[in-house]
């Protein structure tokens, strides 16, 4: 029996307990605070450094030891070790402040991120600084959501910023080459998509017996990408095609400011 | 002498020959604008008592507060010597480094330089810099040798020993003159030796006869240099009030002595002594040990008046020496506890220091009249372009130069230098002056007039609306947003500052109202011979480039701070023109004659080195910002605002140094050089394998095989280091693979691009070189197998088309366009496989930044495709590119997540696929394909040995040796890298060259300088990439290592610290601990 001194009590308010249930019954172990999350990404190697001590409970609260014979049933093994290990890697677990503030965090500057790369200044065709749009990001008090993922957040924000900054998705570039027939008919279905038409050709083209007299040079907004390529595969059965010339259109390089 | 009034500074500008356009020259602290004080006290615009404590030219506020002058300011100043009166347009200059460039301009307008030394400090560092720009404009500079006082009250030096010290001033400034003078002339003889070389081999005579005397004897330079008996220094105390030349006490002896005063102003300077016994004047005084003339006769007076006033405070002596002396001081002062005071009431009767400098003006320095030929070819002929190729009716333009007439038909001809701002209220339009009564009355009306209005309007209506807007303070609660809108914008409009041109007249009258060309500095004069004859300003003209048509709003007599309104400005005369900003941007030539040339471009001591980053504290001030940055870089002539970005994206970043104040009202924060790392592939193995997921295999050699989720294809990649040259000449020869790839896709639709024959020669050179540095075995055939360039097309990274039995057009097609070879055909899914390239090199797995230098080599692509399949995809090929945004679900262009999610995605869905509709099937496969390629790419790079790449900046620091040490120690904590270190000739001075990374520079600049007490400062610039040696994921193995660099190693490795860094700033995964050691948490107790 242990004596109760306050050295070697552990409070119950600096352990995170990871379950499991396995073959109908549950198991608990004691971890420190902070560490289930750093041994499972691997950045921490040492075992103690995780738990406690190498028991299995049934309720760590109250401190009731898992049984020699459930563990042999449930894990096959008597081992302590090898059962915490197991109960480490795939319990379920409460994640800890820290830990959950490092993980916003990341995706925070994840975000940030992938705004910074997919948008640009409207008025200078220039992308944002990260910084500058984590910033941005922090006035409108936008708040990450740990269950969503971060490109689907980026783009949530996007629209946003749009109202407390100059700021748009960086335009596509694209060229398309339309069969003679369809071309008419398509361009009026194109044209709310497109954003601006750069230069438009209607030269006649002799290829493959076939006439392929539009020609457009188009930037577009990325999301609307998918209903374009959709549009003309399906309208032209495939004679259409469609290039993709650059994937953001960005200003780059210096430029003297006069 | 009383204030001059504004009338008789016109009249004065019209006598060309009585003008003296000078500025004040030198380094920082020597008295410049306390010499400019007294000189503008002479004309009674502030009291002489205040002269050299008002610091009258430093109008600013900040100016006045740091005690520096900033800006350089003008003045005009009236003079009477000799019957002849003068107009003197007097500009005070800054004299710290940083500051120099406001030098360059002032010295541009002027045609005399007053260069000023302090008799203590001797030539400084920026003492020889102003000298050097006097030199290069060609304007001619005197000496004013100033500060003596603290020779005698502060070295307490003797006369005789100041006399020395003098000399030796004197001598460090003619140094400096004359290695100008040398260069020059040796510039010149080396050009002329160059000719006569190639004259001698045309000859083919074998006489070599070599001229040793080098040109220095035969041309003349006596009269660059300064002494006193040239009467081309004066020596002064500028705090004092007094200064001299030797001719006034020459004058004054000789009719003391009865010595001519020719004779007397031969031998006041240098070794000649009084023989008192012989009457009569001998040479040698040192060898006799006796007293020079100058000390005896000059200095010996002047230490006897400080002796008694300072020193002693003897009442008597003073009172004696005053009325000997002929003055009058004011019993106020004779009382005066201070007897600094007593000493400047003597002095500035007895020797005034205007006096003796500005007849030495007036007499020594040319009037703009005399402006020299030379001076003008070289004002006109731009950059290397010699006077002689300029157009014939621009070289008629020299005449008027030469004749600096203020005729009606000579064309104007203006030069404008910089722009300065000034506060809108400071403008005379806007300023308050005394009302005349027509004005009173006019006022009075108006006011009784809005008065009735009111009460009517009150009247009729309680409304506030109507409230007069008259008084844009007294808007009461305006019923409308408009109204306040407007009242606002009128506010806004008042607080906007104004740019003032800082200009000069170099020929003609300009006057206010009269239309004329602004010429931008690249404006090209023959461009507007095209132009109809005889056209001027006021017609309607094709647009020219960098060329403008405007009119001349308002022009201004600078005084100080104040601007006073004038109509006309004629020849030879320095002006302010207001509204003048949309046209000029820094600085401009204003012509009549569109056949001015514009003026060769200011010579900069300085040039631009630090970059700043600066963006809004509030991202929705940018427009704010950019105004701002605007503003500054009209008004600062040094600092040159760029819009860039950096390979990761940042928002403009300015050049300028950091000392220079930020323009108004923007908050600017957030500096961020760019920490730019690439990664790279080095020549050593790696020990340890990392985990590869199912499906990869890698063999020993580094060849990964990858086969795409629907197992239709399977790709095997290997990753090859490049050699460096190979690296660098692809960074060097982007626009012409650039150029290649434009060529390829114009190709591909049948369609031709015509490349100049220069651009064919210049890429069939970069092909020949690629094929010399790519050598050996492992390169054989390489250059002609490369599929692509990457990233972006136009990379540092090479595709390789290693697959057996793969024959695809070469990227050189544009070469071999006349032997159109048979055409090879390209196998379905090409673009797929250099689209999957195109992606990995932009983001490499150790950071997501750019690869470089690296080779893929596609060496196994099979394709187990069905028949249909195919012939669908066959059909439009082209729109693979952009086929990873239709597998992400948010059609998004992300390039830089490729996790498994996303192949995990692809591998359900082409599973479907697969097993049921063939239909729509292609589209995913072809994104499969670019996803496997692009993921193959990454662990064949990621099974070869990884390093970073980091930016380097090369330093030049110029250190004294006492610093040295501090220098280095800075230099070592940011890990950078002594190159060499050499000392300057002649000087104490170090040069150490080293090597910065730029992850590294941050705040650099500032650490040195505080290091050292500013005695070393260093210049940045971009030179290279510099691979990282240590292995970013390297831990210690062995017993030893482990013992030296602990477990995690983190301490050493230089790599890892970057990486990790660049990976937290873009929130992507670092290995670390979030807590170090789990017992050392804080424990929270149950109870709390």
């Amino acid at each position: 029996m242990s004596i109760f001194t306050p050295t070697n009590q552990i409070r119950l308010t600096n352990v995170a307990v990871v379950r499991m249930k396995k073959a109908g019954k549950r198991f608990e172990i004691a971890c420190y605070k902070n560490k289930v999350m750093s041994w499972r990404s691997g950045a921490e190697k040492d075992l103690d450094e995780v738990l406690q001590t190498h028991t299995v409970f049934v309720n760590v609260s109250k401190g009731q030891v898992a049984k020699r014979d459930d563990l042999s049933s449930a894990f096959g093994t008597e081992d302590l070790t090898e059962a915490c290990t197991q109960i480490l890697a795939k319990g379920e677990l409460q994640v800890s402040d820290r830990e959950r503030q490092s993980q916003l965090e990341h995706m925070f500057r994840d975000i940030a991120t992938i705004v910074a790369e997919k948008c640009v200044n409207p008025e200078t065709k220039r992308p944002y600084t990260v910084i500058l749009i984590e910033r941005a990001m922090k006035d409108i008090h936008f708040s990450v959501k740990a269950n969503k993922s971060t490109k689907q957040q980026a783009l949530e924000v996007i629209k946003q910023l749009q109202q407390s900054i100059q700021i748009q998705r960086a335009h596509m570039r694209l060229r398309f080459v339309l069969p003679a027939r369809d071309g008419k008919r398509l361009k009026e279905k194109l044209r709310p998509l497109i954003k601006t038409v750069e230069n438009e050709d209607f030269t006649e083209q002799l290829e493959m017996l076939m006439v392929f007299p539009v020609l457009q040079v188009c930037l577009i907004d990325p999301g609307c990408f998918r209903d374009i390529d959709e549009l003309i595969r399906c309208e032209t059965k495939g004679k259409g095609t469609l290039e993709v010339l650059s994937l953001k259109d960005v200003e780059e390089g210096d430029e003297k400011l006069e | 002498m009383g204030h001059t009034s504004l009338e008789k500074i016109i009249a004065l500008q019209k006598k060309t020959p009585h003008i003296r356009n000078l500025c004040i020259l030198a380094h920082v602290d020597h008295g410049k604008t306390t010499l400019a004080d007294c000189l503008v006290a002479s004309n009674g615009i502030i009291s002489s008592r205040l002269a050299g404590k008002l610091r009258y030219l430093d109008s600013r506020e900040d100016e006045q507060i740091r005690g520096i002058t900033m800006k350089s300011s003008a003045i005009s100043l009236h003079y009477t010597t000799g019957g002849n009166e003068y107009l003197i347009n007097l500009i005070d200059s800054p004299g710290h480094v940083d500051f120099s460039s406001e030098v360059s301009t002032a010295v541009r307008l002027c045609d005399g330089a007053i260069v000023v030394v302090d008799a203590v400090e001797g030539v400084c560092p920026q003492t020889q810099v102003v000298l050097r720009q006097a030199w290069l404009e060609n304007i001619r500079p005197v000496l004013v040798i100033n500060k003596i006082d603290r020779l005698i009250v502060e070295l307490k030096l003797t006369s005789q020993e100041a006399y020395t010290h003098l000399q030796k001033i004197l001598e460090q400034v003619n140094a400096v003159t004359g290695s100008l003078f040398t260069s020059k002339v040796l510039e010149e003889r080396a050009e002329k030796d160059a000719e006569a070389q190639s004259s001698c081999t045309e000859n083919g005579s074998g006489d070599q006869v070599y001229d040793w005397s080098a040109g220095l004897e035969e041309t003349d330079d006596s009269d660059l240099y300064f002494s006193p008996d040239r009467g081309n220094v004066v020596f002064a105390s500028a705090i004092d009030g007094w200064g001299f030349s030797i001719h006034q006490f020459a004058e004054m002896y000789s009719q003391k002595m009865g010595i001519r005063s020719s004779v007397l102003l031969k031998t006041l300077w240098g070794d000649f002594y009084l023989n008192a016994k012989a009457k009569k004047i001998m040479k040698g005084a040192q060898s006799k040990g006796k007293k020079p003339l100058f000390v005896q006769l000059v200095l010996d007076n002047i230490w006897s008046m400080y002796d008694a006033v300072v020193t002693r405070r003897d009442k008597e002596k003073v009172e004696k020496m005053v009325t000997s002396l002929g003055l009058k001081v004011m019993s106020r002062d004779l009382r005066h506890s201070d007897p600094k005071v007593l000493l400047s009431a003597i002095c500035s009767q007895w020797l005034p220091v205007s006096q003796a400098v500005l007849s030495m003006v007036c007499e020594k320095l040319p009037s703009p009249a005399e402006i020299s030929a030379e001076r003008v070819e070289k004002l006109m002929s731009v950059g290397a372009r010699r006077f002689d190729s300029l157009p014939e009716q621009t070289q008629e333009l020299k005449k008027a130069f030469l004749d600096c007439s203020a005729d009606e038909t000579a064309p104007v001809i203006v030069f404008v230098s910089k722009m300065f701002a000034v506060d809108s209220k400071a403008l005379p339009q806007n300023k308050q002056r005394p009302l005349t009564q027509e004005e009173i009355a006019q006022r009075r009306e108006q006011a009784r007039q809005r008065h009735a209005e009111r009460q009517a309007a009150n009247q009729s209506a309680e409304s506030p609306g109507s409230a007069d807007t008259g008084g844009a303070s007294t808007t009461v609660a305006p019923a409308s947003g408009t109204e306040a809108l407007s009242v606002k914008t009128a506010v806004e409009e008042d607080n906007k500052e104004h740019f003032v041109a800082f200009a000069r007249v170099y020929s003609g009258v300009l006057r206010k109202g009269q239309k004329v060309f602004v010429l931008g500095p690249k404006y090209d004069p023959s461009l507007a011979l095209r132009l109809p004859e005889g056209c001027s300003a006021a017609d309607v003209l094709p647009s020219v480039p960098h060329m403008a048509c405007c009119t001349v709003d308002s022009l201004y007599l600078l005084m100080g701070r104040e601007l006073e309104e004038l109509d006309e400005v004629p020849t030879g005369n320095v002006l302010g023109i207001g509204g003048m900003e949309e046209f000029i941007l820094k600085s401009a030539t204003i012509s009549t004659s569109p056949s001015c040339p514009p003026f060769t471009p200011l010579n900069f001591e300085a040039t631009p080195i630090v970059r700043v980053a600066v963006e809004p504290k509030h991202p929705s001030e940018m427009p704010k910002l950019v105004r701002g940055m605007r503003l500054l870089n009209q008004a600062d002539p040094c600092a040159e605002v760029f819009a860039k970005i950096e390979i990761s994206a940042s928002k403009p970043i300015i050049p300028f140094r950091e000392t220079v104040i930020r323009p108004p009202k923007v908050d600017m924060v957030n500096e961020d050089m760019g920490k730019q790392q690439k990664v790279a592939v080095i020549h050593q193995v790696k020990e340890e394998q990392t985990k590869y997921p199912e499906g990869v295999q890698v063999d020993s050699t580094g060849l990964v095989t990858l086969t795409t989720p629907n197992k239709m294809a399977t790709v095997g990649v290997r990753a090859i280091p490049l050699p460096e040259e190979v690296t660098r000449l692809l960074e060097d020869n982007v626009e012409l693979i650039r150029t290649m790839e434009q060529f390829s896709l114009f190709v591909w639709e049948d369609k031709t691009l015509d490349i100049n024959q220069k651009i064919l020669e210049n890429i069939q050179e970069f092909k020949v070189k690629l094929e010399s540095n790519l050598q050996g075995r492992k390169w054989r055939g390489a250059v002609e197998r490369i599929w692509a360039f990457g990233p972006r097309r136009c990379g540092p990274n090479i595709l390789l088309n290693s697959v057996e039995g793969y024959r695809r057009p070469s990227v050189w097609q544009c070469l071999e366009r006349e032997k159109e070879t048979e055409k090879a055909e390209i196998r379905d899914f090409d673009n797929s496989i250099a689209s999957g390239f195109q992606l990995a090199t932009l983001s490499g797995p150790m950071c997501e930044e750019l690869l470089m230098g690296v080779c893929f080599s596609v060496e196994t692509w099979d394709m187990k495709l069905s028949a249909p399949l195919a012939q669908q995809d066959s059909i439009d090929e082209d729109s693979r590119a952009a086929e990873p945004n239709i597998d992400n679900q948010n059609e998004s262009s992300d390039t830089h997540e490729t996790n498994t999610s996303s192949a995990s995605s692809n591998r359900s869905r082409s599973g479907a696929e697969a097993a049921g509709s063939s239909v729509d099937c292609y589209g995913p496969f072809s994104g499969q394909l670019i996803a496997a390629m692009k993921e193959a790419c990454r662990y064949a790079f990621q099974a070869k040995p990884q390093r970073l790449m980091a930016a380097m900046y090369t330093c030049e620091i110029m250190a004294t040796a006492e610093v040295l040490g501090r220098v280095y120690a800075v230099l070592s904590k940011r890990e950078g890298r002594v190159l060499q270190e050499e000392m300057k000739e002649g000087t104490d001075m170090f040069i150490i060259k080293a090597v910065l990374p730029v992850a590294e520079s941050f705040g650099f600049a500032d650490e040195i300088r505080k290091r050292t007490s500013g005695l070393a400062s260093p210049q940045l610039v971009f030179s290279h990439w510099e691979v990282i040696s240590s292995d970013p994921f390297w831990v210690p193995t062995t017993e030893e290592e482990y013992l030296h660099f602990g477990e995690k190693a983190d301490s050493s490795n230089q790599a890892l610290k970057y990486m990790n860094a660049v990976r937290r700033r873009k929130g992507l995964y670092v290995e670390e601990k979030i807590v170090e050691h789990a017992e050392k948490q804080r424990t929270l107790s149950k109870n709390k």
